[in-house]
């Protein structure tokens, strides 16, 4: 961490409570073609991809946890998830230079649809029985689609509002990217 | 203590995992009056009023949306009634969500003065703050809670606009799973973990209504010797602990048959429709001598 941490960790945990109002305000009640974004996951992938893998982590678990309480769902399972995608995203991200958009595109994508999966499969695991490509073509694919759109501008805002660095100017100012 | 970076890292993400898994494993072994079910508890606490006040702000948002998705059809009438529309188009929207909301809430109370409950059920009127962000549940989150006299285990049901012609638009909804002070979870009946003993009127063939993931319901454990025609309507039997005898559920859509199956696979079109549920009314059932 640089010196300016208390002021990063400022803007980490303001876009904690930014993600918890647009999930629960607008997010949750907007359905494309039913299914609706995931901001915490959506933001922990920005964060990771801007702040690296331990950022990401933590802002995973935080994310995860107050998810689990919004929705009432069994406490830790989004935390696990996200915990695993922010620092697999943040340590993917730091083996580059930089990041383009088609980047985060796709890293969004990636950590959508296996987050997705590994959600599907502990409900699987706790309950609800589906078939495999009805929950894949309701459900997974759609939501790794928008996840993907909707991070796109959201780290291009959160990059012009200096809320999140571009990853290169991280990597260059902090001295890392070895891992 | 981590040497490096790279070691503070891997450290970190570690104690997160452990802690994550920890959080699991309690949240699943400890009773529902353990710390974590509290704490949790307390913290949708918390988050209720936000989720209560985030409807209220999307609803504007919601109506415009809803707006501009009639709007293609209004526009082939257009040339006609162009003018008087300019005019009338601000304030015919807020009257429609008003006559909407006025019907919704006419479905309840007839609901309430024609269904037959136990002598001292009480009702309560709630809004669906929440709904399940994911199809593999199908649950929604309402602005009632234990302050109202709400507890887990309580029936809802619903009214919405009609579906179709047959459809009334009112009928059972689900039940309440989980409760704090002032929200309450409600599982609706389309949840693949759902199951409600029912009866068809008419022929008084008895069943189980279940849900699906894909939000299906479907009408299992019927005989196959029984005769059952489309648009029959189904009503629930009381039999069990949830849900009182004869709450409208919905209508046969579909019979279906397999040599296999020693019982018939019968389709069910709910009465509500649980896309567009925007209040629903608690049954609160005199509570049992233990």
């Amino acid at each position: 961490m640089s010196r300016g941490w208390p002021a990063e960790i400022g803007r980490v945990v303001l876009l904690m409570v930014v993600a918890v109002a647009l999930q629960t305000l607008i997010v949750s009640r907007v359905s494309v073609l039913g299914v609706t974004a995931d901001l915490f996951l959506i933001l922990t992938v920005v964060t990771a991809i801007g702040r690296g893998s331990l950022y990401g982590a933590v802002f995973g678990f935080a994310a995860g946890v107050v998810a689990d309480i919004a929705f009432l769902e069994p406490l830790g399972v989004r935390a696990l998830i996200y915990v695993l995608m922010g620092y697999m995203v943040g340590s993917l991200v730091h083996r580059f230079t930089s990041v383009n958009l088609w980047g985060v595109f796709l890293l969004a994508a990636c950590a959508s649809f296996v987050a997705q999966v590994a959600y599907g499969l502990f409900q699987y695991a706790i309950g609800p029985r589906a078939g495999f490509f009805v929950i894949l073509t309701t459900q997974v694919l759609p939501e790794t689609v928008l996840d993907a759109l909707v991070t796109v501008p959201i780290y291009v805002l959160l990059i012009r509002l200096r809320v999140v660095p571009a990853p290169h100017a991280e990597t260059a100012a902090a001295g890392v990217g070895q891992e | 203590m981590p040497r490096n970076n790279v070691s503070w890292r891997r450290l970190v993400f570690v104690i997160l995992i452990i802690a994550s898994l920890a959080l699991l494993t309690i949240t699943f072994r400890e009773a529902d009056s353990g710390p974590v079910h509290t704490i949790q508890r307390a913290g949708a606490g918390i988050l209720a009023p936000l989720q209560s006040w985030g409807a209220k702000v999307a609803k504007p948002f919601q109506d415009g949306y809803q707006w501009f998705k009639t709007l293609w059809s209004a526009h082939r009438r257009a040339e006609r009634l162009e003018e008087e529309l300019q005019i009338l188009k601000g304030e015919a929207i807020k009257l429609e969500e008003t006559v909407e909301e006025y019907k919704r809430l006419q479905g309840l109370l007839d609901l309430r003065d024609k269904g037959v409950y136990p002598d001292g059920t009480d009702f309560a009127v709630a809004d669906v703050i929440a709904k399940s962000p994911s199809r593999w549940s199908s649950w929604v989150l309402i602005d009632k809670g234990t302050a109202d006299g709400l507890r887990v285990g309580l029936p809802v049901v619903g009214a919405t606009p009609m579906t179709g012609e047959t459809l009334s638009g009112k009928g059972l909804v689900g039940k309440i799973t989980e409760v704090t002070s002032n929200t309450a979870k409600v599982l609706l009946i389309i949840d693949s973990s759902s199951s409600v003993s029912a009866k068809i009127q008419g022929n008084r063939a008895e069943g189980i209504i279940e849900g699906s993931v894909s939000g299906d319901l479907t009408m299992d454990y019927v005989e196959r010797d029984v005769a059952v025609d489309p648009k029959l309507v189904i009503v629930t039997s009381g039999y069990g602990p949830i849900y009182p005898a004869d709450i409208p559920i919905g209508i046969v859509a579909s019979v279906g048959e397999e040599d296999v199956n020693i019982y018939k696979e019968i389709e069910v079109q709910a009465f509500v429709d649980f896309r567009v549920l925007e209040e629903v009314m608690v049954l609160i059932l005199p509570e049992e001598e233990p």
